[in-house]
């Protein structure tokens, strides 16, 4: 979870991550940044991060994101 | 029929609340798809034709992905952990096989319909040089083709996606495809937005009926009120633009963009109106577009459904294939870690505008159009770095009163100059508007009074900007989340009947309908 809330911070350092739960919603995260995170989140964790899992929900905080990390390591 | 015609808003809707409340709950639907085709027939007549090909298509193509899918999960039960990737690879370009002929059968018709005649055009004008020519079909276009063709695309993907499984009834999916609110001017939908709840036949509520037609008449009052008052003016000056200094152009663009706003966000007001009567919430179009700081926020704004469908259904896709995201790795590697990824990005949002451009239209000035705003929102991400040092160095906060006011003016200025090439009649006089504002600013026509002798005169500007005022007021407090409705609603019951009752006689005194006047049509409906 540290290693990733570094990746959003290095991205987007205006936001408090522990908190905030509308990062794609209130705009924090836009398009391009959503491709930088996705980009530096499949080379440190080794996953792929599927088109259909490119939804706000999934985007919305650190810890939904963490989530679906930890799931996509599970079903590789 | 259109949305803000009375014959819709006095009679078919009602006529249609009324029968759909006396129709017993399960068959409510096929009152909402038989309402639907016949609003589609007065519309287009027997162009019906393509929405029922375009709905049985999709109907048995997604039947046939979902069948691939479940033999696929049946095989992945019965073999070994190791055969279980080759069998997903190998069903996956089935699957593959069947949306690319949906989706190439869906947009085909689409291209033949809509752009048989700009592309025969161009081939034609290209081969001149060789006295050749091939020849040129034109065919008559259904009314909102291009919002259901969205709608099936991204109801096929879905399926492949398995975000969402087949629909088996041919009834729902076809009064997805042509619900009667949404069928002119979208919103687009997704199927699982509004597929289950438009079958469900939800009774009707008081407070959905009161909140659905207040919604209406506010979407009427921009409409007749805005939009079909500066229309006269907006018609000349685009019409004969070479009569004209370049004041009254810049005017023509600012009013032409205040009509499109009214005109589009107005119709979906009473669209999303009419549809919350029948308990149906449609996705918002709109989110306050003129309070955007950059173009990209403003296109999060302003048709917001289509710019998501376009972010769904090819901005992710082409950035995350394999060979753009090759791409984005060795950038990564070569050129930093944010324009690494820009590389490929640019490249999926260059396709992303390409697409809406035309999606507009069969003409240059809408592929300018979507030219332009790529390269502006291009240039912002490019400059995004150094903007940010420079925030940073001056120790000026984007969040200070005074940055906001000049980056929101900043944005809708560029708003407007896109909006002049998208309303002029074709990209030559286009061109030609903007540079006469340019190289011929003068206030001639203000000073002499030409700008009221247009169809528009002194009392109708001010109808316009006062009625421009509450709209803006409006707009702020939704802005700030401040629930309009909700707390007129808390009001003593003659607050609330004098705040609409006044709104139904502003509507009824200020709209510009009757003789002499020449509503604006349907804008995006002609998309």
């Amino acid at each position: 979870m540290d290693t990733l809330i570094e990746i959003l911070e290095d991205i987007q350092p205006e936001v408090d991550y522990e908190t905030c739960e509308d990062l794609v919603d209130a705009h924090h995260l836009d398009s391009l940044m959503i491709l930088s995170l996705i980009s530096e989140i499949e080379d440190e964790f080794d996953v792929s991060i599927p088109t259909v899992e490119i939804i706000p929900q999934n985007f919305n905080s650190a810890k939904n994101l963490w989530a679906l990390i930890q799931r996509l390591q599970e079903e590789d | 029929m259109q949305y803000c015609e009375p014959l819709y808003f006095l009679i078919f809707l009602p006529i249609v609340v009324l029968i759909y409340h006396f129709t017993p709950q399960k068959k409510r639907w096929i009152i909402l798809l038989i309402a639907s085709y016949l609003f589609f027939i007065s519309l287009s007549r027997f162009l019906i034709i393509y929405l029922f090909i375009a709905t049985i298509w999709i109907y048995g193509l997604g039947r046939v992905i979902e069948k691939l899918q479940m033999e696929r999960n049946e095989k992945i039960k019965q073999c070994e952990r190791a055969e279980k990737k080759a069998i997903k690879k190998l069903y996956q370009a089935y699957q593959r096989r069947y949306l690319i002929l949906g989706v190439v059968g869906l947009i085909g018709l689409l291209v033949i319909l809509k752009y048989s005649d700009f592309i025969g055009t161009n081939i034609n004008s290209l081969l001149e040089n060789v006295n050749t020519s091939i020849p040129i079909y034109r065919f008559m276009v259904p009314i909102g083709i291009s919002f259901y063709t969205l709608q099936g695309v991204s109801y096929l993907v879905d399926i492949y996606r398995e975000k969402i499984q087949a629909d088996h009834h041919l009834g729902r999916l076809a009064l997805y495809m042509s619900y009667f609110p949404q069928l002119m001017e979208g919103p687009i939908c997704r199927y699982e937005q509004t597929a289950m709840a438009l079958f469900e036949g939800k009774d009707l509520t008081s407070m959905n009926i009161r909140f659905g037609m207040q919604r209406i008449l506010y979407g009427l009052i921009k409409k007749i009120v805005i939009a079909d008052r500066l229309n006269p003016f907006i018609r000349q000056v685009f019409k004969d633009y070479q009569q004209y200094d370049g004041g009254m152009m810049a005017l023509a663009m600012v009013c032409y963009t205040c009509q499109l706003y009214m005109e589009f966000s107005g119709t979906i007001d009473v669209v999303l109106g009419s549809s919350q009567i029948f308990g149906v919430s449609l996705p918002e179009n709109f989110k306050q577009p003129f309070f955007s700081k950059s173009i990209s926020d403003f296109w999060a704004r302003w048709h917001i459904t289509l710019g998501t469908w376009f972010k769904d259904y090819i901005y992710y896709p082409m950035s995350l294939s394999k060979p753009l995201k090759k791409l984005t790795k060795w950038g990564r590697k070569n050129i930093g870690h944010y324009y690494g990824p820009l590389l490929s990005g640019t490249i999926a949002l260059f396709c992303v505008w390409f697409c809406n451009g035309i999606w507009h239209g069969d003409a240059w000035n809408y592929i300018f159009f979507g030219m332009y705003h790529f390269i502006l929102i291009f240039s912002a991400n490019m400059l995004a770095p150094m903007i940010s040092k420079f925030y940073e160095i001056t120790h000026i906060s984007k969040d200070w009163f005074w940055v906001k006011v000049i980056r929101i003016l900043k944005t809708a200025f560029l708003v407007c100059v896109g909006e002049l090439f998208f309303r002029a009649h074709g990209l030559k006089a286009g061109l030609e508007m903007f540079s006469k504002m340019i190289t011929d600013f003068t206030f001639t026509s203000f000073k002499n009074l030409t700008f009221l002798n247009l169809g528009v005169d002194s009392r109708d500007f001010l109808i316009v900007m006062i009625t421009c005022i509450i709209i803006f007021i409006v707009s702020l407090c939704r802005e700030k989340q401040i629930p309009i409705c909700l707390s007129i609603e808390t009001k003593p019951l003659v607050i609330r009947w004098t705040i609409w009752y006044g709104l139904i006689f502003y509507l009824i005194i200020f709209g510009a309908y009757g003789v002499g006047y020449i509503p604006v049509d349907p804008i995006y409906a002609g998309f």
